[in-house]
């Protein structure tokens, strides 16, 4: 706060107070904002732990009267939902063991060393990575009931596989750049290295934090997918949990299965914000390595 | 030396690229080529696939469906990415001031980035419920409302492209993308020196001001690679759309994605879906163009 002289214009107190009620302001909408963005968590959690006569009030009860887990077990009824979680756990682990590692070593290339048709190999990554899936969809579909691999976790992994690698590759390509000085393999080189020892047993292992922050979006993305697995799974046993949840919803219709339908959410995103959580970890760590060293 | 360099690089990059051209880019010249054939599963055992030229473009085109589905798309877009990046700049603003609290707040912010698609999609299913929604309960308690809004499902008032089911999925989309748009912009505004503004204060500029020649001018470039990767994703945008209302009702909410996915998986009629994706796929391919052009020049690798 400082006070000038050439405010003769307009008295010092109503441009305090001019402050003020602009930060007031701010802050009420701020309040909006947040009502906004967390209402919505508030509203699945509070559901899912209500019973079936409370889900049923009409107008709705904002505060549960009874804590009931009843919704969880009826969730875990509707639709075999350990069974979904296993598939989506198994196909997205997968997917992200492949594109990661893969990513790693492409973007590791890309990142440190300029070779002939190394800018059309980044344009040709970032034009799969930007352009909508919807665009893949239909042969991608028909490839794979062509192999056989319709309700297969091998199917899914591919599928999976076509939007995360991009994206893995794109972003790692970013950290190796960004995070430690060109001289750290030539060093490493002029010391009798060779390339893939440079890449395998100097820069792996400090690249640890940011391969970790790829690998949980990797994660995420491929457990979060509803549009390829829609396709590529019908049979019940095979199937996703996003997908899962899309049966629920078809059977729900009535209202008398909500609070087991927000549960059926709440444990679908819980291992999600887990996973994410970690990851932001890692992301600073991953910065602020890269920080030190550069 | 050049050589060996040269082969590690190749064999670092060979998996990688493979995957990239048989799972991106060869599908989608599979999709302009689908777009140009007959392909009904419905005739495919008798007739086969022959080459019709434009006419599955031709006939999407005398379709008013597609007409409408097209309109909402950039309809939907416009909403999404104005709404999202200018409460993104707000927030963002927000977060990047010294207050107590400030860390907790950035966090809580953070929670729909992480949601799937379609949870997201489901909380807000149940939201909209008329009868049952929260929001229905708080504006006719506060007499702001009669009757209780049929978020999804009123098809009763139109305003030209705009509907309340068109508005009440955006919404969810803006829920869904503000944390992406936030995290983007606040990197962004930590970039601006504080001497800037410090300079401009002393020179007297008022907070409008220093936003509007300041930090506006400076967050041009985040500003622009953001209002880019929001349209591209907006006009392929389909799991909202698809999960809260089928693109309906009377086609309100429907865009190119889910028609293209409803063409095909719904009426088996591939060639019309692929025809809808190949132009998605040309004005997105023309977007990401000029994108990836610019960010090349950007960090000189080009």
């Amino acid at each position: 706060m400082s006070m000038r002289m050439q405010s003769a214009t307009m008295p010092w107190q109503s441009r305090r107070m001019r402050r003020a009620a602009t930060s007031l302001i701010a802050a009420l909408f701020m309040a909006g904002v947040l009502v906004f963005v967390l209402m919505p968590f508030y509203w699945m959690l509070k559901s899912s732990f209500q019973t079936n006569k409370e889900i049923l009030a009409m107008p709705p009860i904002w505060f549960p009267r009874t804590f009931s887990l009843e919704a969880y077990e009826k969730a875990m009824k509707v639709i075999p939902f350990t069974r979904y979680i296993v598939n989506s756990l198994f196909t997205a682990m997968a997917t992200t063991l492949i594109s990661t590692s893969l990513a790693a070593m492409g973007a590791y290339a890309l990142a440190r060393y300029r070779f002939p048709g190394d800018t059309l190999i980044l344009v040709v990554v970032m034009f799969t990575q930007l352009i909508p899936a919807i665009t893949r969809l239909f042969p991608i579909y028909f490839t794979l009931k062509g192999l056989g691999l319709l309700n297969s976790y091998q199917g899914l992994i591919i599928a999976y596989t076509s939007f995360s690698l991009p994206y893995a590759a794109l972003i790692l390509r970013g950290y190796f750049q960004g995070s430690y000085p060109l001289e750290l393999e030539e060093a490493a080189l002029i010391d009798g290295c060779g390339y893939f020892s440079a890449f395998l047993r100097i820069v792996l292992p400090i690249s640890i934090p940011g391969i970790i922050a790829v690998a949980t979006f990797a994660f995420l993305g491929a457990w979060n997918d509803f549009l390829w697995s829609s396709i590529l799974l019908t049979r019940g046993e095979m199937k996703t949990i996003q997908v899962g949840i899309r049966d629920f919803m078809g059977e729900f219709g009535a209202v008398q299965r909500a609070n087991a339908f927000m549960a059926s959410c709440v444990m679908t995103t819980v291992p999600a914000v887990i996973l994410f959580r970690i990851a932001q970890k890692y992301m600073v760590q991953g910065i602020s390595a890269g920080a030190i060293k550069g | 030396m050049v050589r060996r360099k040269n082969a590690f690089c190749y064999l670092m990059v060979a998996p990688m690229l493979a995957l990239v051209l048989v799972l991106g880019v060869y599908p989608m010249l599979q999709t302009l080529g689908m777009s140009v054939v007959q392909y009904d599963l419905m005739r495919i055992a008798r007739e086969g696939t022959p080459f019709v030229g434009l006419e599955n473009f031709r006939q999407i085109a005398a379709e008013p469906r597609f007409w409408i589905a097209f309109r909402n798309t950039l309809v939907f877009v416009a909403i999404v990415v104005g709404c999202v990046v200018a409460l993104g700049l707000f927030v963002a603003q927000v977060l990047n001031m010294d207050f107590r609290g400030r860390g907790i707040l950035r966090s809580l912010i953070l929670v729909p980035w992480v949601t799937p698609p379609v949870v997201s999609s489901a909380i807000w299913i149940w939201m909209y419920m008329a009868d049952r929604s929260p929001i229905n309960q708080v504006l006719m308690s506060l007499g702001l409302l009669d009757a209780p809004i049929r978020f999804l499902t009123d098809a009763s008032k139109v305003w030209g492209p705009f509907s309340v089911p068109m508005g009440a999925v955006s919404s969810v989309r803006i829920w869904n993308g503000l944390p992406f748009v936030t995290v983007m912009l606040l990197a962004g505004l930590q970039s601006i020196p504080h001497e800037v503004y410090e300079a401009a204060e002393i020179d007297g500029a008022s907070g409008i001001a220093r936003f509007r020649y300041i930090t506006l001018p400076m967050l041009g470039p985040v500003l622009s690679v953001l209002v880019t990767l929001l349209a591209i994703g907006g006009i392929g945008h389909f799991e909202m759309n698809y999960i809260m209302t089928l693109g309906g009702p009377n086609d309100l909410t429907n865009v190119l994605s889910v028609l293209a996915y409803q063409s095909a998986f719904t009426f088996y009629r591939f060639d019309l879906g692929a025809a809808i994706s190949a132009i998605i796929l040309l004005s997105t391919g023309t977007v990401a163009a000029f994108y990836i052009r610019a960010q090349l020049r950007g960090t000189g690798a080009g």
